[in-house]
């Protein structure tokens, strides 16, 4: 890191922080500090809806989930356009009318008390424990490229955002992250323009996409089948996309405080519905983008050496453990099979590229060699420091560490900053609205006069402070970090959204039968996750998560609707 | 229907439903072209 790369994260840091600061005037009341007056045009609507999806989880493990597993990623988002439809036909108008602070107030309306609290609760817990890890993320930056603290490195990267979050509220959310989302566009596709700035000159932008896709990168749409039929447990294909997806979307952007705090800060209706339409529009092509940079990277380390493992730190510490002598022999063999992949495709004429003869064939099967070589070290790493051996994480990052120029690292550092803070910002003020609207003032302080601008702000702050103690705990996470907070979402999402939809389409059910199922359905969704690790449940089905989301929707839905029937009309 | 409770853009809801799902369709076949051709 130079002094220049130094002054860029500062300069741009400190700028969001000032000008955060500078957007927190509003009116000291609820109505200012959750949703800034309902003031709000579309196009601030779907920044803000933007920013606060796109966290630094996207843009970490996004690059390498590409790196590692290919395009097939983007379906995941396929379901979003249509639940932007959904959303705007039935929930914005809905809680505009009512002029609720959080979704869950609708639940007291429609059903009755128990069930608001049931569903605020598991926001909460979702929220709140996702939140963390989008702190931990960005940590893991500082931590791995700096060797800095990963524990101070937490605290550092949760405080700065909290100064704006506290002091403006949603407001202060809202502009810093228009200007956060502008800013990532801009190094992101700066980054993919220096990507293919730095391939061989011969290798242009379709055929580094030809050398990724002859090496399976390119698989942006799969059909989840196997040589035994339709895979359940595929976790990425068109089906579990467009399906699970959707009912995934509908229940974060239907339900999600995160969201729905959102989108309720604008002027009226229209401009509610105009965000969220248009981001389903844009979201599908982003994301494609996000995922194409991976692949540009992959591409780049076909042709130039890559390390065994991304996350330097872990060869380090294999270097000083009792196993740096089998790390000797399998860097050497890797470094051989490195060298003869770079000088094939080193000679390679790019009309090579386009026929799939002897020479896909070699490649392929040198790709599998090095395969089995970071296979190996994974092995040996996991043994010599009892470390999560994964880098998907690192991959984007030690790229920007090693080959980005002076400036532009800078700024790609920074931004995957930005992107945290806009997230977690969201984040906080919807767990502060969530706790002193659906509880607050409910349970402590109905018959006690209280400032509630300035007991809101402290719950932000309060939340700020436990995301921070989550996220000392992520270290402990194994797999990719965009997949971890999606697993969380899965296991609770289902469920609210069940219990949204029971609200909204099934007027014969009532609160007790809607909440008698929604315990019932949590319970099951949860043990159907964790079926591998109880032996008495091998038996249920292997899925996966995104699955979830439908059944737990679904369950709720069939589930109050028999026990409506058969407990509660006969009574 | 309030002024401000209208379908945004459009008359109805079934125009931004064609949409999305003409939308989604293209994708598809956009993101199914790359895959065969690169893949």
């Amino acid at each position: 890191m130079t002094a220049t790369d130094w002054l860029v994260i500062i300069l741009v840091l400190s700028g969001i922080i000032v000008y955060g600061l500078y957007k927190s005037r509003t009116t000291k009341n609820l109505d200012g500090y959750f949703l800034s007056n309902r003031s709000m045009p579309w196009w601030l609507v779907l920044l803000s809806i933007m920013g606060t999806q796109a966290s630094a989880i996207t843009f970490l493990s996004g690059p390498g989930q590409a790196y590692a597993d290919g395009m097939r990623f983007v379906q995941y988002y396929f379901g979003i356009p249509l639940a932007m439809v959904v959303i705007s036909v039935t929930f914005v108008p809905i809680f505009n009318r009512l002029k609720v602070y959080t979704a869950y107030e609708f639940l007291e309306q429609r059903f009755d008390s128990k069930t608001r609290t049931f569903t605020s609760f598991l926001f909460l817990l979702q929220r709140g424990l996702s939140t963390g890890i989008s702190i931990y993320a960005p940590s893991i930056i500082l931590s791995a490229l700096f060797g800095w603290d990963i524990f101070w490195t937490n605290i550092g990267m949760g405080g700065f955002l909290i100064i704006y979050t506290v002091s403006g509220g949603a407001r202060a959310v809202a502009y810093t992250q228009k200007i956060q989302i502008i800013l990532i566009f801009v190094a992101m596709f700066l980054a993919g323009w220096a990507i293919i700035g730095l391939l061989p000159q011969h290798i242009g932008f379709t055929d580094a996409l030809r050398v990724s896709g002859k090496l399976g990168r390119m698989n942006v749409i799969t059909s989840g089948h196997s040589g035994s039929g339709f895979d359940w447990n595929d976790r990425y294909n068109i089906w579990s996309g467009i399906i699970g997806g959707f009912f995934l979307s509908l229940s974060y952007f239907g339900t999600d405080q995160s969201q729905v705090g959102r989108y309720l800060t604008a002027q009226n209706n229209r401009e509610s519905k105009l965000g969220l339409l248009i981001n389903g529009l844009v979201k599908v092509p982003m994301q494609f983008f996000i995922l194409l940079v991976g692949v540009l990277v992959f591409a780049f380390y076909q042709f130039n050496p890559s390390p065994l493992s991304f996350n330097d730190s872990l060869i380090t510490d294999v270097q000083h453990s009792s196993y740096r002598d089998s790390l000797k022999l399998l860097q050497a063999e890797y470094d051989s099979v490195n060298g003869v992949r770079q000088k094939l495709l080193g000679d390679l004429h790019p009309e090579q590229l386009r026929q799939d003869g002897a020479f896909g064939d070699t490649i392929r099967k040198l790709n599998q060699r090095t395969e089995f070589y970071k296979a190996a070290f994974k092995k040996i790493s996991a043994k010599a420091t009892h470390k999560d051996p994964n880098d998907t994480n690192y991959v984007f990052l030690s790229f920007v560490k090693h080959h980005l120029p002076i400036g532009l690292k800078g700024l790609l550092i920074a931004i995957i900053f930005l992107a945290a803070w806009g997230s977690i910002a969201a984040a906080l003020n919807s767990l502060a609205a969530s706790t002193v609207v659906d509880f607050h003032q409910r349970f402590w302080g109905r018959n006690k006069p209280v400032n509630e601008y300035r007991i809101s702000r402290w719950y932000t702050l309060g939340w700020g402070l436990f995301s921070i103690l989550i996220a000392q705990f992520s270290t402990k996470l194994g797999q990719s970090l965009i997949e971890a907070v999606n697993v969380l979402g899965s296991l609770f999402y289902g469920v609210i959204l069940g219990i949204f939809l029971v609200a909204f389409y099934m007027k014969r059910v009532k609160g007790t039968a809607t909440f008698i199922a929604a315990l019932v359905v949590e319970v099951f969704v949860v043990l159907l996750f964790f079926n591998e690790q109880i032996p008495q449940l091998k038996w249920l089905p292997d899925i996966s998560f995104l699955w979830l989301n439908a059944i737990g929707a679904l369950g709720v839905a069939a589930l109050s609707a028999l026990l409506q029937a058969f407990f509660y009309d006969r009574k | 229907m309030d002024q401000k409770d209208k379908v945004p853009l459009f008359k109805s809801w079934t125009h931004w439903y064609v949409l999305v799902i003409g939308f989604l369709i293209v994708l598809i076949i956009l993101f199914s072209w790359i895959t065969k051709t690169f893949a």
